[in-house]
């Protein structure tokens, strides 16, 4: 392409400012609702397991590659690696991205990285890779959340062991009311967040992210509302594996 | 998934979902999901098997799949799952790299097998250390990009798998093709290398999910049928791709086509079914390339649920 084609930015939509309006959500949700979810197994042929996720506006893609032998430079490892990697798409956002990764990006990657490495059993693949790939088709709120609880997904697809199925939600904080699973909009006018990975079978937390200025109270609270976010997904995630192996 | 010929991925389904309402033939084994509890009889006491660990003496499943009880082991099988080799399976793979007195061998499992140098018949067949130059003629014997079957020799804990073709039967696989199934549909059985009499085709069942399939290679089995002994400079020969007739191809590509058909369907892969879907394919009077149509796999569906519930009918 030639260079002296400039690219013309989209024109950005104002954001709404009051993203509570009588008591409910611009969506027409309650505070402690998820936007409507769907999870379907199985859909990149070619991957050893792989999940699309669609919670409203926010749409992903998981692929999970290997075990395959380890790249030479990895070295000996008795636990196997798991390699994590998110891409936006350019056209996932209201503004189109420049080419290569982003710091964003890499953030994410690593985030997720976390999250679901504490659930996988590495000891079962050793010397050997496991690649997580994650494609981030539309950003409409809460992506690393949704990419968290599609890759725990994914891997259970691909018959990876772990010990639980790892599912993750957000928890934002607008004018002191707390709203699980936050959109774009609504994470835009928030002061306070957390995000909150965990296995809710063992009851243990994988990843806790937590953003702005909290009370001791306050997060407490958040965080059980994350926790009930938690099962909420995980009671999904199993339907979605239960159905895939044998329809209904 | 990955069926694409007919375009119609969904009729597809719509026959899966036929087999899923006949009568399985796993009766009474559970599905579990990552991280569900599996029941225990306290009193009897329990072994832990693949797909589960234990926290507190407490069983939990690791992977998606069915349990499956054998006495006090328990264990979850997942439904798909890449190649775990055991001993003495017969593989079928790609040479990857010719490495210093080793050849990387690509099994489509969790990591590469290695072939040493010292596993593999010379060429003149007398039993010697291999020297220098051993190692470096090796590529006389298996290039990069070759397709070899091979025995699994040894396994080590840390996943390492080392192969062995010490046996003119085992070797470089040319003038076939190779049709690659998921390895959780082959069965391990007394015999992986078959010959389709009726046919003229020759057959590799790969424990990998590696199916080979070529026409008979009369001047090959002549060399097998010795014992492995003598005549071994026919593997020294580099490939010379044997010359078939078309009618020959036409044959081991009917095979080959069952093995793909059955994959479709995801039923077990063993030379009983593949000669049972060929037989049905030859009775409807089909060619190679109508066995991957719609209406052969809708008809093979119906069959199988046929036989299932024959099956199920003698069992009352």
């Amino acid at each position: 392409m030639p260079k002296d084609v400039v690219s013309v930015p989209l024109p950005r939509k104002p954001r709404p400012t009051n993203v509570i309006v009588n008591g409910t959500r611009l969506d027409g949700r309650g505070p402690e609702e998820f936007r409507p979810i769907f999870l379907s197994t199985g859909v990149i042929p070619q991957a050893s397991g792989s999940v699309y996720a669609e919670l409203d506006k926010t749409k992903l893609m998981v692929g999970i590659y290997g075990p395959r032998p380890s790249d030479r430079w990895h070295g000996f490892s008795e636990e196997g690696h798991l390699d994590c990697d998110v891409k936006m798409a350019p056209f996932s956002g209201g503004q189109r991205t420049k080419w290569g990764q982003s710091p964003e990006e890499r953030e994410m990657a690593g985030l997720l990285g976390v999250a679901v490495e504490a659930g996988v059993q590495r000891s079962a693949f050793p010397k050997a890779t496991v690649d997580v790939q994650c494609l981030v088709l539309e950003a409409g709120g809460g992506e690393l959340a949704v990419a968290v609880a599609a890759a725990s997904l994914a891997l259970a697809d691909a018959a990876i062991p772990m010990r639980d199925l790892i599912t993750s939600c957000t928890v934002s904080r607008v004018d002191n009311q707390l709203l699980l699973d936050a959109t774009s909009d609504e994470a835009f006018q928030e002061d306070g967040s957390v995000l909150l990975a965990m296995m809710p079978s063992l009851n243990q937390v994988t990843q806790l992210l937590v953003k702005g200025a909290w009370s001791g109270g306050e997060l407490d609270e958040a965080i059980q509302l994350g926790m009930t976010g938690c099962a909420e997904m995980d009671g999904i995630c199993r339907q979605v594996l239960q159905e895939a192996i044998a329809p209904p | 998934m990955g069926f694409r010929s007919d375009g119609s991925v969904l009729a597809v389904e719509s026959c899966r979902a036929v087999l899923a309402e006949a009568p399985s033939p796993f009766q009474d084994s559970g599905f579990v999901c990552v991280g569900d509890r599996i029941e225990t009889d306290v009193s009897e006491g329990f072994l832990r098997g693949h797909g589960t660990y234990v926290i507190d003496g407490v069983l939990y499943a690791s992977v998606c799949g069915l349990k499956e009880r054998v006495n006090k082991l328990i264990s979850v099988r997942p439904l798909k799952q890449r190649y775990a080799a055991e001993i003495g399976d017969v593989v079928v793979g790609r040479v990857t790299e010719v490495a210093g007195k080793r050849w990387r061998v690509d099994l489509k499992s969790r990591q590469d097998a290695a072939l040493m140098l010292s596993a593999v018949n010379l060429p003149g067949g007398i039993q010697r250390r291999r020297t220098m130059e051993d190692e470096l003629n090796m590529r006389l014997v298996f290039e990069e990009g070759d397709l070899i079957s091979a025995e699994v020799q040894s396994l080590h804990a840390d996943g390492q798998i080392n192969l062995q073709t010490r046996s003119s039967k085992y070797g470089r696989l040319v003038g076939g093709q190779l049709v690659e199934v998921p390895a959780t549909l082959i069965k391990r059985q007394k015999f992986h290398f078959h010959h389709l009499e009726d046919l003229g085709v020759d057959m590799i069942v790969g424990c990998n999910g590696g199916v080979w399939v070529g026409p008979h290679d009369a001047h090959k089995s002549a060399d097998t049928q010795d014992g492995g002994h003598g005549r071994e400079e026919a593997v020294l020969v580099m490939p010379t791709m044997p010359s078939f007739t078309p009618q020959q191809r036409g044959k081991a590509a009917r095979v080959a086509n069952a093995v793909r058909v059955l994959a479709i369907l995801y039923l077990p892969v063993h030379s009983a079914s593949i000669q049972d879907t060929c037989q049905a394919a030859m009775q409807l009077d089909l060619g190679a390339a109508d066995m991957l149509k719609l209406p052969f796999i809708q008809h093979l569906a119906e069959q199988e649920v046929q036989r299932r519930q024959q099956d199920e009918m003698q069992a009352d």
